[in-house]
């Protein structure tokens, strides 16, 4: 069997296949691609939030927007 | 980040840097979705660009952001307004990718950032692993003019490094 057509069900019991899981993270890449630097920046924040709590990163200095 | 970036301007505008633009991580998520990264590098052309000793004088920039209260240090950063800041001086690509890079506003505050065909070209100079992937974002996520891009990889002598990515 094809790897890509591998049918998964997923959230509301919908089945997609393993190809159209990847295309969806890929539309999703290019959506947070698209949003304005303030947004960028504030997710980074954030990122910087997890590490430093969930990953424990101490040396991780979060910013300041 | 906001008054990080109205300080930096301000070294322009009292006349202690000519030319100052984002690079590194940072550029790269303008253009690419975002993902962790720990620092602010600001590329700069020094207004004196070198000493008695060729030696790219940074110390007035330090002084002047001491004088206004900057003077904690993290490593290399010197944290300003809360964000991590690393001053390089541009020489060769860099010079050139400030020169080009693109006027911006982040939350009303104007900015130079440089532009995708110059990052993956500093990237790929720099080759480590997270150049590599910045790349990757880069090539995959934003627009890239890709006959500025060769043009620039082939003066540089990238363009083999470039093949082989």
């Amino acid at each position: 069997m094809d790897e890509e057509n591998i049918k998964i069900l997923t959230k509301d019991n919908k089945i997609i296949t393993l190809r159209e899981l990847f295309d969806g993270k890929q539309k999703t890449h290019a959506l947070q691609a698209s949003l304005t630097f303030e947004e960028k920046i504030k997710i980074l924040v954030e990122l910087q939030k997890i590490a430093y709590s969930w990953g424990n990163k101490k040396n991780v200095i979060v910013w300041k927007l | 980040m906001r008054d990080t970036l109205r300080i930096i301007n301000e070294l322009k505008e009292k006349g202690l840097i000519k030319d100052y633009a984002i690079g590194g991580a940072i550029a790269a998520l303008r253009w690419v979705e975002p993902f962790f990264t720990r620092d602010l590098d600001i590329f700069i052309i020094p207004e004196k660009e070198v000493g008695e000793e060729e030696l790219l004088l940074l110390s007035p920039i330090y002084e002047y952001l001491k004088n206004k209260g900057y003077n904690q240090w993290v490593g290399q950063w010197l944290i300003i307004e809360g964000v991590p800041v690393e001053f390089i001086p541009a020489e060769g690509l860099a010079k050139e990718a400030l020169e080009n890079a693109i006027e911006i506003e982040f939350d009303g505050v104007p900015t130079k950032i440089i532009t995708p065909e110059y990052l993956i070209a500093l990237f790929l100079k720099a080759s480590r692993q997270k150049d590599k992937i910045k790349i990757q974002m880069l090539l995959e996520q934003a627009k890239i003019d890709m006959g500025k891009l060769e043009e620039i990889l082939d003066r540089y002598n990238l363009s083999e490094r470039f093949k082989i990515l």
